[in-house]
């Protein structure tokens, strides 16, 4: 079980949280004309890294509110939460 | 047309479970005809939140903070969302004339949630056996909000000296939460008022 910072109410058990994919996809620019491999990479591919990742969580059964997390995918190792409009 | 609470049919009162000491024991009842209204401070508003008082209280502005008097209470539910738990069935009036629709979202929840009270020395200890808040660190006027056994509640201590705890669930919710509290109750017993 994952205890997770909250970035708004603090330290919190993982049963609180939902996960929300990589948070460093970032969506194609509105009237850019992008190829539809651009937007196929977007919408479908992601990388599966071992080791540090950048993470999207919800504090769904908390404060509602999503932050990012850097989190380690072999260790679980949490380094660093912070607001989505904050650098990680 | 009368209000018929979530747990009308449900909530038994007497004593149940194996209690020693019937002086010592959780009671467990149903709060019943509060005003629950939830408020949302637009993120562009110009409205200082400091700046409003409700029948004197100010919004909290810290996570599980609660301010309150006699009849309100105002939960901290997030940032820039409060909970307000009121007696007063006149608060939705008073709320409107202080939160105008420009720059507030007010919400009349009262209708849509269960309210449970758990009073007793050992009330903590109820709500740990499914909830994964740090309860050895939860005070007089905090609350959080969390799961107990996978249903999303909201915690409000309300005293101190005798532990007593106000737990919110979705309405549709309340017979499964109330069984897995007067379950969790069984243990040391409890009285249900």
């Amino acid at each position: 079980m994952l205890e997770i910072k909250c970035p708004y109410c603090g330290k919190r058990s993982q049963n609180e949280f939902s996960y929300g994919g990589d948070a460093s996809v970032k969506r194609p620019d509105l009237e850019k004309e992008i190829s539809d491999q651009d937007w196929d990479n977007f919408v479908y591919f992601r990388n599966n890294p071992r080791g540090k990742h950048s993470e999207l969580w919800q504090h769904i059964s908390g404060c509602r509110q999503w932050f990012k997390v850097s989190r380690d995918t072999v260790s679980h190792e949490i380094f660093k939460t912070a607001k989505l409009n904050e650098e990680l | 047309m009368t209000p018929l609470s979530a747990l009308n049919k449900l909530h038994q009162k007497g004593l149940f479970g194996d209690y020693k000491n019937k002086n010592e024991i959780i009671s467990v009842s149903e709060l019943k005809n509060l005003k629950i209204i939830q408020i949302f401070h637009y993120r562009k508003s110009n409205i200082k939140i400091s700046s409003i008082n409700l029948d004197n209280i100010k919004f909290p502005e810290n996570s599980m903070q609660v301010n309150s008097n006699d009849e309100t209470r105002i939960l901290w539910n997030g940032p820039n969302n409060w909970l307000i738990i009121s007696k007063n069935k006149d608060i939705l009036k008073k709320i409107k004339k202080k939160c105008d629709d420009k720059n507030f979202a007010v919400t009349d929840l009262s209708h849509s949630r269960t309210v449970i009270e758990l009073k007793g020395n050992n009330s903590k200890e109820i709500l740990k056996k499914g909830c994964p808040i740090n309860f050895n660190e939860f005070k007089l006027n905090n609350c959080a909000n969390s799961v107990f056994h996978g249903i999303t509640i909201t915690i409000d201590m309300t005293d101190e000296n005798l532990e007593t705890l106000r737990i919110l669930a979705l309405r549709s919710f309340g017979e499964s939460l109330y069984h897995g509290i007067t379950d969790a109750c069984l243990e040391d017993g409890y009285q249900g008022i």
